[in-house]
């Protein structure tokens, strides 16, 4: 692994410019789709403005474009442009001075007030009051449901609070071969200890619950509160009563076209995969992740948000806010959603005439899109890993293993986060 | 006569690059950085002896040195059993003897991630083969990789399956060292098979055992692909062995000081061990 990044950081300039000249150069996602909607973008931009040459290219081959970054980072070998840096990295190198602040550049605020809310505008604002990444694209989290499958079993249709979650699970459970042993559950989210598999179970629940709020507050940890315990209890029922897998079932079969469970919190990539490999009449629909049964409001999520960002070797930031602009502003939000199937993350998406062509021919993605406007990432924290990490580890002793209650499992949490943030 | 006395030089001159740049180098530099505290990207900032004093104080460290010890513990006299009882039995005159050393010396050479993801599905609580087994004749199914008590044996036991063929050839050539005569010696005394091989082939491949301890001891303390792929250290941090923690350290969380400072302190934990071993071995020769 340390050979790997030595070897990143030794590569990255062999496939990197810095010459002389000014050309902009903007990396994207290396999918076909996000190709597609670079490359029309730049040359766009190379007939509109011949002053200000830009050229894209896929971020580099790795392990992870985390890596890459990291190494190019290291290797002071940036792009000046980056699209998909995940929003939990940016503070990281916000404090490293390697980003440009986005505020200080013109017409940034203006244009970034008419495209966010205000709390999207105070989720991406730095510690240091800076603004450096632009919202740009968004999956969100949501539960899908085979309802026909759960029909059969006469159990409880979505949406669903916990209890009648629970419910489902206890009628949808079952031993088809008559071994002794479960082998139809309600539902299946990865088991593994790694911290950002609770970005997609804990995360989005804890949200939900919640209402949006955020895990870290003033530098302390905000989530020693009724809604991390109520959803820790929650997913503790789920397994302790057998009605979600414990077994890693990623190695099979998709267990949800295999019916093997009904639901999953999964995010709108999983339609492009059902409706390639489904059997013909199968169905499922989408509904808001499961809250706990007084919950009033609008259902929040997580929204695995990716942004923009500009790095400080930029020679012209002015010049690379401007071709940001063209990427999100609304011709470019709507040619994102029709090459690469995934949301931008702008205020009124789902009541915008302007999109409704769109949705009206996805039908399946209008349920993301609704949801779009209730989501969060994560906290602007440096060391939000080590945040989930904490998470996770407690989330394995009390909801997988059962050796603490979601009470203990929590305020441990909170504890732990505390002094990791020197409190 | 002048340039003759350079040329020396300039035939060692490319080994003492390599070994500058890619030995020397690094290890001075993890020496500076356990004084650091750094991240990558961010300046080096100068911290004394915290990262030692930190490191004193870090649980989950210290679980992860027991887990590697428990590893250790199952990992190495199973490995020494098991090829050595291999490594008699190819020794004698069996039939499709090349077969068999063949075939217990294909899992070495096959890649770590293979071997590894193949046990993962043979181990599996509710599809794995080995379960299936045990439901077929009525046993109960058992929890190989998610029971935090079992986890750790389970992948020692994989461990030894891979890496028990290098063995079995190390063993096989101790024993053809052994002269015959000692053991017809023997059989003329009236000597029992046991009493041949606990006074004969132990005594003289004694210095094969040694290899073997040392190798096998050095190997399972670096053990980390096994739980990096089957467990990723769980399940309740039960199989995080101590490269996995460093690992984590330096390239999850970017903490470069004090994961230097971890892989510092643990070479010199297995140097130790290892002189204690050798300690003695050399005694009971």
């Amino acid at each position: 692994m340390r050979y790997l990044l030595l070897l990143s950081v030794l590569l990255v300039p062999a496939c990197e410019r810095r010459t002389t000249d000014r050309t902009l150069v903007f990396w994207c996602s290396n999918n076909a789709g996000e190709i597609a909607f670079a490359k029309e973008f730049t040359e766009q931009w190379q007939r509109r403005r011949p002053d200000k040459p830009l050229r894209f290219q896929p971020i580099p081959e790795g392990q992870s474009s985390e890596e890459i970054i990291l190494a190019s980072v290291v290797g002071k070998t940036t792009p000046d442009i980056y699209a998909n840096l995940w929003q939990g990295n940016v503070e990281m190198y916000a404090r490293a001075k390697v980003l440009v602040p986005l505020d200080t550049l013109k017409g940034f605020l203006d244009f970034i007030r008419t495209r966010c809310d205000s709390s999207m505008i105070r989720e991406i604002t730095s510690t240091d009051g800076h603004i450096y990444q632009v919202p740009w694209k968004v999956n969100p989290i949501m539960t899908l449901c085979n309802p026909r499958a759960l029909a059969a079993r006469r159990a409880p249709q979505p949406p669903y609070t916990y209890s009648e979650y629970l419910k489902a699970g206890a009628q949808f459970r079952f031993d088809r071969n008559h071994d002794g042993y479960t082998d139809q559950w309600l539902g299946y989210t990865e088991v593994k200890p790694i911290w950002y598999q609770r970005l997609f179970n804990f995360y989005p629940l804890y949200l939900a619950a919640s209402n949006g709020a955020p895990l870290i507050a003033d530098n302390r940890a905000a989530f020693n509160n009724r809604y991390a315990v109520e959803v820790f209890r929650f997913l503790q029922e789920l397994y302790r009563k057998d009605y979600f897998a414990r077994e890693r079932l990623s190695a099979t079969r998709d267990p949800f076209l295999a019916r093997r469970i009904a639901t999953q919190f999964t995010g709108p990539w999983t339609i492009g995969f059902l409706e390639k490999f489904k059997d013909p009449g199968f169905e499922y629909e989408t509904y808001p992740m499961p809250v706990p049964d007084d919950h009033r409001g609008p259902v929040y999520t997580y929204g695995d948000p990716k942004n923009i960002v500009i790095f400080n070797t930029c020679p012209d930031p002015q010049a690379a806010w401007e071709f940001v602009r063209t990427l999100i502003d609304r011709p470019g939000d709507l040619r994102l959603m029709e090459l690469t199937g995934q949301f931008p993350r702008r205020q009124g998406l789902n009541s915008d005439p302007y999109f409704a062509g769109f949705l009206r021919k996805n039908p399946r993605l209008v349920p993301f899109a609704r949801q779009a406007q209730y989501i969060r990432g994560v906290d602007n924290c440096e060391v939000i890993v080590e945040v989930f990490d904490i998470i996770s580890q407690e989330y394995q002793a009390c909801v997988l293993y059962d050796r603490k209650t979601p009470e203990e499992a929590v305020r441990d949490a909170a504890r732990a986060v505390d002094v990791l943030l020197g409190n | 006569m002048r340039k003759d006395k350079w040329i020396p030089y300039g035939l060692v001159a490319p080994y003492i690059l390599h070994f500058a740049v890619f030995v020397a180098f690094p290890v001075v530099f993890s020496v500076v950085l356990t004084f650091h505290r750094w991240n990558i990207i961010s300046p080096m900032e100068f911290i004394g002896l915290d990262n030692y004093v930190r490191l004193f104080k870090d649980r989950l460290f210290w679980q992860a040195i027991y887990n590697t010890l428990r590893f250790l513990v199952v990992h190495i006299p199973l490995q020494i059993v098991v090829a050595l009882a291999l490594a008699e039995l190819l020794n004698r005159t069996v039939r499709g003897a090349s077969f068999f050393r063949a075939a217990f010396f294909l899992p070495v050479i096959v890649s770590g991630v293979v071997v590894t993801i193949l046990w993962q599905q043979l181990l599996g609580y509710n599809l794995g083969l080995l379960n299936r087994l045990l439901t077929a004749v009525s046993l109960p199914r058992v929890a190989w990789l998610d029971d935090p008590d079992i986890a750790m044996y389970s992948i020692a036991v994989m461990a030894t399956w891979k890496n028990v063929g290098l063995y079995v050839i190390l063993f096989l050539v101790g024993l053809q060292t052994v002269p015959a005569q000692y053991y017809e010696a023997a059989d003329l005394e009236g000597a029992t098979d046991w009493q041949k091989f606990r006074y004969i082939t132990l005594p003289m491949i004694n210095p094969t055992i040694f290899t073997v301890v040392v190798l096998s001891t050095i190997g399972g303390f670096s053990l980390f692909i096994e739980p990096y792929i089957m467990t990723e250290g769980g399940p309740l941090n039960s199989t995080l062995s101590a490269v996995m923690y460093i690992y984590q350290q330096a390239f999850q969380y970017y903490h470069m000081g004090y994961s230097a400072t971890l892989g510092f302190f643990f070479a010199l934990l297995i140097l130790g061990v290892v002189m204690l071993q050798r300690r003695y071995i050399e005694q009971e020769n």
